[in-house]
């Protein structure tokens, strides 16, 4: 074997345990965490739209249109390059956490609205012949379906999401991606390093797969027609 | 228990209900027949503001309910009174529209339980005792989609009733069924009419309005053409377009 190659088994073997703790300090609750606020968000936006609550109707419409026409990098930046010139400082992970949130937020109401969308008309006009409220209606009927179908296109969203904390590395924050950088700045294999790097993210996004099949098969046990 | 008075209904140009006045006493059984597009079932999804009138008076249980003037409620009930209003009565629809992913018991106990804050075991007995009354005891365990349109339509039947409803109001309850299970519907409907429940009934089906109905009432074209007892209006019709509906059909 070559002395090259057994440099890059070397340098894989030392920085394998090095990206991996990065992933699982940074990327994994990176994640989550922005995930769940996110679509916190996206409930709270989507129900907003769907009953047509109207002042809050217009705001919330402005929040979605804003950050669907901007580049996630760009707002990112906005958030911790900019703010802090009218006096608004934000370290690099809460910045991130925001800036994360808010996308999942507007990009997942639109997937939470289309599901209740989805949901067939006479589902809300029998609940309705039974004297319950628009919101009783959402909560012990419409929602329950909507789940179902909001499944793939949310875990879609998650998975996506993983791999957009790699543009965390833009604003500073040392997750996966960064350290890869930084591992490639000392020992100059920009192809092994990035494609461990790569894998590993592989290895995490194929993982929610599997959970998102199993979400599908759990909830919708008994829509099947 | 029922008055529509001078009701309009119109989607933008289209006429869809053109001057109704109709009364159904309680314990009365009324059928509405007529061709598609006629406007039964507006005019029966009105009385639960599935749809909203144009104009015109709604009482229900002699107490007006919706009071339009030109689109303009002159009369706004809240929508607290209008839920209340649907709770007291039952709406069978004619895609069922059980809720698929509770159980039988739950579609049925879900509104007692929601709307009227009624007690578990309370609503749990009665439930059962509704199902046993359409003929499904054995199957409150199950879900919907496991269940004939017969069996479901009979559900959605208990389910309605679950509120305790003064009237029943049934939109085409047998059109979409197969026709060897539409028996089972219609007599589930008889034996409720039989022990005195008011409903208005839209339907194609003749034999179950001749058995009955006390009231039959022909609509076309978004108007009450003619209103009879059943022997009467299916043996001596005595307007030509009930004529010409009935010499298609029967």
């Amino acid at each position: 074997m070559s002395d090259r190659m057994v440099r890059i088994i070397q340098i894989l073997a030392d920085s394998f345990l090095t990206l991996l703790e990065a992933g699982i300090k940074f990327t994994v609750p990176l994640t989550i965490l922005s995930f769940i606020i996110g679509v916190a968000i996206a409930f709270t936006v989507a129900i907003v739209r769907v009953l047509e609550i109207k002042p809050l109707e217009g705001i919330v419409r402005f929040y979605v249109w804003i950050i669907r026409g901007t580049p996630l990098l760009v707002q990112l930046f906005i958030i911790f390059y900019g703010l802090p010139s009218i006096g608004v400082t934000l370290d690099a992970l809460l910045s991130a956490v925001i800036g994360f949130s808010l996308s999942v937020g507007a990009y997942s109401s639109e997937i939470i609205r289309a599901a209740i969308l989805s949901v067939p008309k006479g589902q809300w006009e029998a609940a309705h012949a039974l004297g319950m409220s628009k919101v009783q209606a959402l909560r012990h009927v419409i929602l329950p379906q909507a789940i179902k179908v909001a499944i793939p296109p949310l875990s879609n969203s998650f998975i996506s999401l993983v791999k957009d904390t790699s543009l965390a590395a833009a604003i500073t924050v040392t997750e996966m991606f960064q350290v890869a950088q930084q591992i490639t700045a000392r020992t100059y294999e920009p192809l092994w390093l990035y494609t461990e790097a790569a894998l590993i993210y592989l290895t995490f996004c194929s993982g929610l797969g599997v959970l998102q099949s199993r979400m599908e098969a759990r909830f919708g046990r008994h829509l099947a027609r | 228990m029922i008055r529509l008075e001078n009701v309009y209904k119109n989607f933008g140009t289209l006429e869809v209900l053109k001057d109704i006045n109709l009364t159904v006493e309680k314990g009365e059984t009324v059928c509405v027949i007529g061709p598609s597009g006629s406007g039964k079932s507006t005019l029966l999804r009105s009385l639960n503001h599935l749809e909203t009138i144009t104009s015109g008076r709604i009482l229900i249980d002699n107490e007006l309910i919706y009071d339009i003037k030109n689109g303009k409620a002159v009369l706004r009930s809240t929508q607290n009174r209008i839920s209340e209003v649907c709770s007291e009565m039952g709406m069978v629809f004619q895609q069922f529209n059980l809720f698929p992913h509770m159980t039988v018991l739950e579609n049925i106990m879900l509104a007692p339980r929601v709307v009227k804050r009624e007690a578990v075991q309370q609503t749990r007995e009665y439930a059962m005792h509704l199902l046993d009354k359409v003929g499904l005891k054995d199957k409150w365990d199950v879900h919907p989609s496991k269940l004939s349109g017969g069996q479901q339509q009979r559900v959605a039947i208990a389910r309605a009733l679950a509120n305790r409803p003064k009237i029943m109001l049934f939109d085409e309850p047998t059109s979409a069924l197969d026709p060897e299970l539409v028996s089972e519907v219609l007599e589930v409907m008889s034996s409720l009419a039989k022990e005195g429940m008011t409903m208005l009934v839209v339907t194609h089906e003749m034999g179950f309005a001749k058995e009955v109905a006390n009231r039959v009432i022909f609509m076309d074209n978004g108007e009450i053409i003619e209103e009879n007892t059943p022997e009467n209006l299916f043996n001596k019709p005595e307007k030509d377009r009930t004529k010409a509906f009935l010499s298609k059909i029967i």
